[in-house]
């Protein structure tokens, strides 16, 4: 099926003076040679094709227009390849109310002259996905990536280059409405570390008030860097599935979670599911006032908390587990107790990391006091 | 009727050729060799995994894949060449233009010949569910509990003697299986779209029929229930069913997949007014570990229907149903069986009185004083059998003081401002008690 909706027309100088009608006499339409995609850009697709421009000696009009498609006019930019001294781009004009331009080509003598063309594309882009798939201890995944080529841009392509920002390189075609996919990055084993974290700020402190069961988040993490086979590039955002080999030759589907755009040396963290057998309990023991300051009236206007939060971590699991304890505390604070090392995340959240054997449970009881509270 | 085609073409014409001259080059139309579907419950979701053997010719090969009219999420398609992964590269996988429901691989193969393959994709419409029927003896003692996983499909496929597994997890989903079915193109469009033509269902009836025939000739004879073989993978525990099954479109099969009797229960009852109301509730507890006689695998969520056994004739009483949480390995269970009515709780605010007055100047208003309360609490037990009944109050604030005198049993404080009395009263029993709370209000909270 011809798609093709670019059109190129070459006017000699002898037909210059009439724009209008020169664009309905065609003269000769150059096909494309080679054309290249660009996909590394997330909002926009620029294209370059080339070209060989007949030329005459003189002035050539060269008249580009497109219909069905949806080109940038500003993005359109031509650069002559090979005799670029003697082949000069004079000036670019706009004809009225058409998707054109026409250019004005001086050559010294009559060629044939290879051109390259580029424009940004709408309506084609790429999305980028990946697959991975966890060893059955959940330590490395092999992981996949594919580049998945959505062309709605109303042009057909032929034989092209497609150039991700990262990974292999495609000779290939697309076609106006086809969407392609291709495996184009893969790295085994990459390192995964497994954490389940539970945010006091988030989940409901007693699961047994809760009708349903309150999973903890279950996450991968994925740095980016030498040390994981990866960090020569940007990893960029996209659907994630994960799969888990279940040993037996076959895999089952552990989750999925969008990848944010990940930088080298950066860590991509994931959300795969939830896990129920790992179950926190938290409750406030104690909250009292201390260090009651008054005025005149005997009215308290400035006070200090002595409070105590008990966190219990049970662990259903056959396996130990790390478990990241996020607790906040507004206002001024200090901790006074604490069963567990902590670290202060900012200056109102602490981070605990807590392990909790296989089959066991570890109860956190920490005490802190706000201070200066009015 | 399957409506998944697999169509082979050996592809030894020029790449420019386009797909619709390509599809007519039929050369082979492989069965499905078997089949593995991985069933969800905790959403929309089955994992399947299809193995078939495909004629290779060397060169490039496309192969066709349809699957018009089921719920098959196309941007989870994949295929694998299996052992031959060496000597056949999967080159790419397209969705042409202006045909639905199709896609094609362009398959190298350095050899000539068969290949196993297996193509994997998502599908919504097959689902899964657990339930259980617990059974107590006449004592109330112990129970018998067996646990069902009842298998539907309504995908728009066949699934003909396929290996189901289900999985008991929590996986995250950003998109709905079916909403990326039901996608006019497969990854959507940079180009806004209109909304996607509705899907095309088989007719029931004829689902129905098709599905008695494959039935009436399909199923495995076996003297005995399929056996599940349960395993922890990850958060989930796979269970996979003895054997194969096929499950038409339209059409649920319904395995056992746990039985214990003798399981040792508490007969529980709990009074919360915040929480019931004034009324008891009756609790069924037990264990879900090898003290109960269970604890082998976790309990997947779901309905579970409580009988009692009223006589040596077995004749059976209905109790009531819950639905239950997910029961890890290890954990407590509590059943919530719904209003007792031969267990009473009865609490009788006895006393009222307030005391301690603060004054502040100036203009001697009062800035702080207690509250005293005493309550009366009677717990009757109407049964024959002993119950074990916890009474639970939740006070205004923290400030209190709490004292107590009588058959109050075990008396523990919950968190701040909630704390709780546990009876355990033999049959025909009342037992009483009364505890005085000291409430501090205002000024009389400081230092407290």
């Amino acid at each position: 099926m011809q798609l093709k909706r670019l059109i190129m027309i070459v006017l000699f100088a002898l037909l210059a003076c009439f724009p209008c009608l020169a664009r309905i006499k065609l003269v000769a339409v150059p096909e494309r040679d080679k054309a290249s995609v660009r996909l590394d850009n997330p909002s926009a697709t620029y294209v370059e094709e080339e070209r060989v421009l007949l030329l005459q000696e003189g002035i050539n009009k060269v008249d580009f227009s497109w219909r069905g498609v949806m080109i940038d006019p500003d993005s359109i930019r031509i650069r002559i390849l090979q005799n670029p001294d003697e082949v000069i781009l004079l000036s670019v004009s706009y004809p009225p109310d058409e998707n054109a331009l026409v250019w004005e080509i001086s050559s010294s003598r009559a060629r044939e002259e290879k051109i390259r063309i580029g424009y940004i594309l709408r309506n084609i882009d790429h999305l980028v996905t990946y697959k991975m798939i966890a060893d059955k201890l959940e330590t490395k995944v092999d992981m996949q990536s594919f580049l998945v080529v959505r062309n709605f841009s109303g042009e057909d392509f032929s034989d092209a280059g497609f150039y991700p920002e990262y990974g292999d390189t495609f000779q290939n075609s697309s076609q106006h409405e086809e969407t392609k996919q291709f495996l184009f990055f893969r790295k085994d084993p990459v390192p995964v570390e497994k954490v389940f974290t539970f945010d006091a700020g988030k989940l409901p402190w007693d699961p047994e008030e809760q009708d349903t069961n309150v999973g903890i988040p279950v996450t991968y993490v994925i740095r980016n860097d030498k040390a994981s086979g990866l960090g020569e590039s940007s990893l960029w955002w996209g659907k994630v599935r994960v799969f888990q080999d279940d040993g037996k030759g076959s895999t089952i589907f552990l989750g999925e979670d969008y990848a944010p755009f990940t930088p080298s040396g950066k860590k991509m963290e994931l959300k795969i599911g939830e896990s129920r057998d790992i179950v926190v309990t938290q409750h406030k023991m104690k909250d009292t006032r201390i260090n009651l300051r008054h005025n005149q009236s005997n009215t308290v206007i400035l006070y200090d908390t002595d409070e105590t939060i008990q966190a219990r971590i049970e662990n259903f699991r056959d396996q130990p587990a790390i478990l990241t304890l996020i607790e906040h505390i507004p206002g001024q604070w200090d901790m006074s107790e604490s069963t567990h090392e902590y670290e202060k995340e900012n200056a109102n959240t602490v981070r605990f990391l807590i392990s909790v054997p296989a089959q066991g449970e570890e109860t956190v009881v920490f005490n802190y006091n706000r201070r200066n509270v009015r | 009727m399957n409506r998944i085609r697999l169509i082979i073409c050996a592809m030894f014409i020029l790449a420019s050729v386009s797909y619709v001259q390509a599809r007519i080059d039929l050369v082979t139309l492989p069965e499905r060799d078997s089949v593995q579907l991985t069933i969800y419950n905790s959403a929309d979701i089955t994992l399947v995994r299809d193995s078939r053997t495909l004629t290779m010719s060397k060169g490039e090969n496309t192969l066709q894949f349809s699957w018009a009219n089921t719920l098959i999420d196309p941007t989870s398609i994949e295929i694998f060449a299996n052992t031959m992964a060496d000597k056949i590269n999967i080159m790419e996988l397209s969705f042409p233009p202006r045909v639905k429901d199709l896609g094609l691989w362009r398959i190298n193969s350095e050899v000539s010949g068969r290949a196993p393959f297996e193509i994997n994709y998502f599908t919504s419409g097959i689902s899964w569910r657990a339930y259980y029927i617990a059974t107590l003896s006449t004592d109330e003692k112990t129970m018998e509990l067996e646990g069902y996983v009842r298998v539907t499909n309504n995908s728009g496929e066949d699934y003909e003697k396929a290996q189901v597994r289900v999985i008991v997890g929590t996986i995250n989903l950003l998109e709905e299986i079916s909403a990326l079915a039901g996608r006019q193109y497969p990854y959507g469009s940079p180009v806004t779209q209109p909304p996607p033509a509705p899907q095309v269902r088989a007719r029931y009836e004829e689902a129905v029929m098709e599905a008695k025939s494959q039935l009436a000739g399909s199923m495995d004879y076996m003297d005995r229930p399929k056996e599940i073989i349960k395993e922890g993978l990850s958060e989930y525990f796979l269970y996979t069913i003895e054997g194969r099954e096929t499950i038409p479109n339209g059409w649920s099969r319904r395995l056992i997949s746990l039985k214990q009797g003798d399981i040792p229960v508490i007969n529980f009852y709990k009074y919360e007014e915040e929480k019931y109301g004034q009324d008891v509730i009756r609790f069924i507890a037990f264990a879900n570990d090898k003290e109960h006689k269970l604890g082998d695998e976790p309990l997947p969520d779901g309905v579970i229907k409580a009988f009692r056994f009223v006589d040596a004739d077995k004749y059976i009483t209905y109790i009531g149903s819950d639905n239950t949480r997910y029961i890890p390995i290890g954990e407590k269970v509590e059943l919530n069986m719904g209003k007792a009515l031969d267990v009473e709780v009865e609490v009788k605010l006895v006393n009222y009185a307030t005391k301690n007055y603060q004054f502040k100047n100036p203009g001697n208003n009062i800035s702080g004083w207690d509250e005293e309360k005493t309550y009366e609490v009677t717990v009757s037990n109407y049964r024959d059998i002993p119950v074990k009944v916890e009474v639970t109050r939740n006070l205004p604030h923290q400030y209190f003081e709490l004292s107590r005198k009588g058959d109050f049993g075990e008396y523990a404080g919950i968190d701040i401002d909630t704390v709780r009395f546990t009876l355990s009263l033999p049959p025909k029993a009342v037992k009483k008690f009364n505890y005085t709370v000291t409430q501090f209000e205002g000024d009389r909270r400081q230092g407290k």
